[in-house]
């Protein structure tokens, strides 16, 4: 869409968590990975975050997405294949060493 | 219903109980001729930026929870476009209304 970027402070590899959200307006993290725990696998690109653009307040800001992978047992409970979705930053936060913290 | 969009109808990636997903033959992009026509239409208004792609999005997922599962894909599209071109005043009618 854009080939400008946004200053991106997620390496790959990193631990991440979905952050839960409770948007009033279009969003792209479907409540499957909410709360979820994966792995960042690259950066793809900076993009507008999706509903920011609503409502004719101009162009919104541009946010790193990354393509972050999750674990089919930690989202379903079973499973040994992965689903890797792309997410905006905005929706992720750090979640250091999984193994330190009881998953939801 | 805007506050209510954590629970917006579209967002059933992981739900059982919709049955297997049955991908149309590839030549199958349309199941009738006003299908294609809304497409067409659909790529117009974004052409002329009447809405933005998130605007479209936004507003196939503002559509009640009932009238979203028991309606198409194409006649999601249908409902969102009238739903943009009356709140944004190019056609006349009710916002607020059902249909």
């Amino acid at each position: 869409m854009s080939d400008a970027a946004a200053p991106s402070h997620l390496a790959p590899g990193a631990t991440v968590r979905c952050r839960a959200q409770d948007p009033s307006r279009h969003n792209r993290a479907p409540r499957y990975v909410q709360g979820r725990v994966g792995e960042v696998v690259e950066l793809r690109r900076s993009q507008p975050l999706p509903g920011e653009s609503l409502g004719g307040g101009g162009p919104a800001e541009l946010t790193p997405v990354y393509a972050v992978r999750f674990a089919a047992a930690e989202l379903w409970g079973a499973g040994d294949h992965s689903v890797t979705l792309d997410l905006w930053e905005h929706y992720l936060e750090e979640a250091g060493n999984p193994g330190a913290e009881e998953n939801p | 219903m805007r506050d209510n969009a954590s629970v917006r109808p579209h967002d059933v990636g992981g739900m059982g109980g919709f049955g297997p997903v049955s991908p149309d033959e590839p030549d199958e992009a349309f199941h009738a001729d006003w299908e294609a026509r809304v497409f067409a239409l659909n790529v117009a208004l974004r052409r002329r930026d009447t809405y933005s792609s998130d605007e479209f999005r936004d507003a196939i997922e503002r559509m009640p929870p009932d009238a979203y599962l028991a309606s198409s894909y194409y006649e999601r599209w249908m409902r969102a476009m009238t739903t943009l071109l009356i709140e944004k005043g190019v056609l006349a009618g009710d916002p607020g209304a059902d249909e």
